[in-house]
């Protein structure tokens, strides 16, 4: 799928304007040329999107010869006006990594054992249609679940919901985001979504809690987060690491981890006992305050020290800046969000400061999406679920997504057969085994399934489990469904498009869908011949030429991003059930829990062990990106941060190889001790993903440890389903 | 004539590596190698008053470049616009500038057995582009400007903003790329990586690592200049063609 435009048109429409309104002003040269050549060849320069990680930046593939030469930022993204970062500027890696998955392949042996029989795709897509329709008369269409991951799994989605089943869950929520968005939602209504629409650019004031941007690298966000303290807004990062985002603090707060419930609410003490909240905003959206105030009365922020090992005057000074800047607080919600368990609560009373400070719907707090019609198909009534859901959503954990599902909740239910049996898992874009804590009890579920498949680009640890393993093309050989981005100040329409053809027999996405709808016989909800089509009519109402969103990657439209821009159209300000924001939660009352945000202690790690925490780094993705060649160059192997004064306590000095054990005497893969100041004397800190335990990765096979691996416990969040991982424990063995 | 210099901005940087990676994919760079790289200088201070910063390393295009007369063939020049360029025709992958730069900017490419370092992405600014450090950068923290044009965004960070020289009383040749950050960050980078003093040959290397090699290049040479004669025709013939 080439563009349609000649190289000329497509170099005038889509590069010009925006490389000179980059380059003019730091070169000063004026003269822009077309860079269609890269050395003694001349490429052509295709727009698409990301997919190094979910944040969908622009990017211009740069090919010739049906090969990708280099990627480049592309400037006329809305989002990321040309940068990437170096995930982005290494997707090639995973492009050309030599460990891809190339062939469907059919289990010979044991569930992982990695016994695999090279079949081909009729072959592939008779199997599965086969077995899920055997599931499907055995056990009732619900007995198939599905773990998706982003916005490729569009297809899936519909092919699931098609097929009867309702039971579909994605990370996404019960293990990264699920807490926020219903903190935020019971308090002002609605969720923040993704990317999360924080203001940085405007604040006056940036409050991280937890979020390590910078290491948790976003593109935009980063731009705008450097941008603003460039500009002068001042910093306050609460975080027992010193972390990147830290460093460049104007106060960092090194909590006892587990906290952070006393210091929200000694803030809003201190902000309420001084008046320095936004009373006229207050008065005028929300309701509740009087409960609040009186709840609060007694959480001094000396009686916070006490709890958080942070100064009470620290704790006053912080406040006072937030007063002082309101409304322009930028707050950031975080992202992953699923900590100890009483995690909704956390973000609620991230919400009340929030609200307190005037900033939702404010220039420099957190900005309101604007909607954007979406085009549909008409398609055949999907079938309603007698049996309802299995992973507790809307029942056992009442206010979880059922949109985005509790994937824990599916493997209980698979594990259990309760409410009932689960017998087929269909996986698409997610790692089961390393985006889900408790592997153990994910491995045990997976015996108990009659049918596994696993379509993904790599040969992760999953696929050595699956029954059929599927290579689905890399976001660089494929096209996905348009993503409509209602979350940007700008909001936006980007779509992936396939630069080159699929390597080896991989797949697009889309096609495997399709045509494993067609042989079950659900061909007529995929009522489209080709991607073209697909985009065309998804973007119908955004009255947006499918050449230029092609040709540019990307499209956006004025936003309405402050209260005051409102209109009718875009629906009540605050959709709660009481239309104010509800500082005390009706909707909590309701339910049994605190319609107010308390602090409950967690627990202490015992003696000789310290409390394992966890985050990313700039240069990986999750646990998807540890084998790509270029990458692993910068960080091959993960560390973990000991804090100076245990680590002569322990006799370890710094790079000496460790092994950790948890409190269930579960032991990670040998890992670097980096020896530092930067973390409190109770925590060890490592970056997520690495410790890979499938061979067939080559290069990241048992490089660095897991963090997952040692998350044998979780405090589940009650509200809804999302699994608490820092809750393990870890002591440090001499390897 | 300009003089071209960048400023990295290191209150901004998060040490992000997008730099790197697009410095390595725009220019082949074989991997485990850099062109430019990003360096941390580990935490210091007391808890919970503590300090570190990243450090952006790479060519710093200096006034009075250490590299240029350890060369013993030419290779290593400055151009009329302040680069230090490697012509490659004539490197042989001696290493004498590489040990001589007190910032080790320089590597040998294991490939092609040649010197290679950042030339501020020539062959960009030619096109009218930023370098791919610059255009990438996540945190927007680099800049890349002529110093003598007062309207360059680098004139301003240098003149008005005080961005600094990573220099020493004992090394300070003048490098061309600037930093901007708090005193005590500028410090504690100055302090953990320090220009080292520029070392030249000693006289038992000259024969094993200068005479021998020049004497094979020479046979060879007559073929390569014909090569770069041909691939340049092509080139300058093709653009003609496309504009």
């Amino acid at each position: 799928m080439q563009s349609k435009l000649s190289r000329r048109e497509f170099f005038r429409r889509s590069t010009a304007a925006g490389a000179a309104a980059a380059v003019g002003e730091a070169t000063g040269t004026g003269a822009v040329h077309p860079p269609g050549w890269r050395g003694t060849t001349r490429v052509e320069q295709i727009a698409t999107n990301c997919e190094m990680c979910f944040w969908r930046c622009g990017v211009l593939a740069e090919v010739a010869d049906g090969k990708v030469l280099k990627l480049e930022g592309n400037p006329d993204h809305p989002l990321t006006r040309g940068r990437l970062c170096a995930r982005g500027n290494a997707g090639t890696g995973l492009l050309y990594d030599p460990d891809r998955l190339k062939y469907p392949l059919l289990r010979t042996g044991q569930r992982g054992e990695g016994q695999f029989r090279r079949i081909t795709w009729d072959e592939a897509l008779d199997f599965l249609a086969a077995h899920l329709n055997d599931l499907k008369s055995k056990y009732g269409p619900e007995s198939v679940a599905f773990f998706p991951h982003g916005v490729a799994s569009e297809f899936f989605h519909t092919l699931m919901k098609a097929f009867g089943t309702p039971n579909s869950a994605e990370p996404a929520f019960a293990q990264c985001r699920g807490p926020r968005e219903v903190g935020y939602a019971l308090t002002f209504g609605q969720g923040l979504g993704s990317p999360e629409p924080v203001d940085l650019e405007e604040s006056k004031l940036i409050i991280l809690i937890g979020s390590h941007i910078g290491e948790n690298i976003f593109t935009s966000q980063v731009t705008a987060f450097a941008e603003a303290l460039a500009r002068g807004a001042k910093l306050i990062v609460v975080d027992p690491r010193f972390s990147t985002a830290a460093a460049k603090a104007d106060w960092w707060l090194p909590i006892r981890p587990g906290t952070d419930i006393a210091l929200l609410l000694a803030w809003v003490n201190v902000l309420i006992s001084e008046e320095s909240y936004d009373r006229h905003y207050i008065e005028k959206y929300a309701q509740g305050f009087t409960e609040l105030a009186a709840h609060v009365r007694e959480f001094t922020p000396e009686w916070a020290e006490a709890i958080t090992e942070l100064p009470a005057r620290q704790i006053r000074e912080t406040a006072r800046a937030m007063g002082e800047a309101k409304p322009a607080v930028a707050l950031h919600p975080g992202r992953h969000t699923t900590w100890y368990g009483n995690d909704t609560q956390r973000a609620r009373a991230m919400a009340i400061v929030t609200a307190l400070l005037g900033a939702w719907g404010r220039k420099g707090g957190i900005f309101l999406p604007t909607p954007l019609k979406r085009g549909t198909f008409s398609l055949p009534p999907f079938p309603e679920s007698k049996r309802g859901r299995a992973d507790g959503a809307g029942t056992r954990y009442p206010l979880a997504s059922e949109e985005q599902g509790v994937t824990n909740g599916l493997v209980e239910a698979t594990l259990t057969a309760k409410p009932y049996p689960i017998k087929g898992w269909v996986v698409y874009g997610q790692n089961v085994l390393e985006s889900i804590p408790q592997q153990q009890k994910t491995l045990e579920a997976i015996q108990h399934l009659e049918l596994m498949v696993v379509v993904d680009v790599l040969p992760v640890e999953q696929v050595n489990y699956a029954d059929l393993v599927l290579p689905e093309a890399t976001y660089l050989e494929r096209y996905d469904a348009p993503a409509i981005v209602e979350s940007a100040k700008s909001p936006f329409v980007a779509t992936r498009f396939p630069t080159v053809e699929p390597l080896y027999e991989s797949k697009p996405g889309w096609w495997i869908a399709k045509e494993l709808a067609k042989r079950l016989g659900l061909g007529a909800y995929f009522p489209w011949e080709t991607p073209e089509e697909h985009l065309a009519r998804s973007i119908q109402p955004l009255a947006v030429n499918p050449d230029v969103l092609h040709a540019r990657g990307a499209v956006a439209f004025e936003g309405r991003p402050y209260i005051e821009q409102r209109k009718t159209e875009d629906g009540p300000l605050f959709p709660t059930q009481s239309g104010k924001i509800e500082l005390s939660s009706p909707l909590l009352k309701q339910l049994g829990a605190d319609p107010l945000p308390r602090f409950t202690p967690v627990e202490d790690p015992p003696l000789g062990y310290f409390r394992l925490l966890y985050g990313r780094t700039p240069v990986h993705s999750f646990a998807r990106s540890q084998n790509n060649a270029v990458l692993d160059a910068l960080m091959a192997e993960n560390e973990v941060w000991v804090n100076d004064v245990a680590a002569r306590d322990l006799g370890l000095g710094d790079q000496q190889r460790v092994i950790l054990e948890n409190q269930d005497g579960v032991r990670s893969l040998p890992v670097r001790v980096r020896v530092t100041k930067g973390i409190r004397r109770d925590c060890a800190y490592m970056v997520h993903g690495f410790g890979h335990q499938s061979p067939q990765l080559r290069r990241a096979y048992h490089r660095g440890a897991s963090d997952t691996h040692l998350m044998t416990r979780v405090q589940v969040d009650p509200l809804m389903g999302g699994t608490g991982m820092r809750v393990n424990f870890v002591r440090i063995l001499v390897a | 004539m300009a003089r071209y210099a960048m400023v990295t901005d290191l209150t901004k940087c998060v040490g992000c590596q997008a730099c790197t990676v697009a410095c390595n994919s725009e220019w082949e760079v074989p991997l485990g190698f850099a062109r430019t790289h990003v360096r941390y200088t580990g935490v210091a201070g007391v808890f919970s008053n503590l300090v570190s910063s990243f450090y952006v390393a790479q060519c710093n295009h200096c006034d009075r470049p250490a590299c240029v007369a350890p060369c013993p063939t030419g290779a290593t020049f400055q151009d009329k616009d302040g680069i230090v360029k490697v012509d490659r025709n004539l490197c042989i992958g001696c290493g004498y500038c590489v040990e001589a730069c007190p910032y080790d900017a320089r590597y040998i490419n294991p490939v092609i057995n040649k010197v290679d370092k950042c030339d501020f992405c020539s062959a960009r600014i030619e096109r009218g582009q930023e370098p791919a450090c610059v255009g990438t950068c996540t945190a927007h923290a680099k800049f890349f400007g002529d110093l003598e044009d007062a309207a360059s965004v680098v004139y301003k960070l240098v003149y008005e903003k005080g961005a600094r020289r990573l220099e020493t009383s004992q090394v300070a040749i003048g490098p061309n790329v600037y930093y901007l950050g708090k005193k005590g960050n500028i410090d504690l980078v100055l302090g953990t990586f320090p220009p080292r003093r520029p070392r030249m040959p000693q006289p038992g290397e000259w024969w094993s690592k200068v005479v021998k090699p020049l004497v094979l290049t020479a046979i060879g040479a007559t073929f390569l200049g014909q090569a770069v004669a041909f691939f340049h025709q092509l080139r300058t013939g093709e653009k003609e063609f496309e504009d």
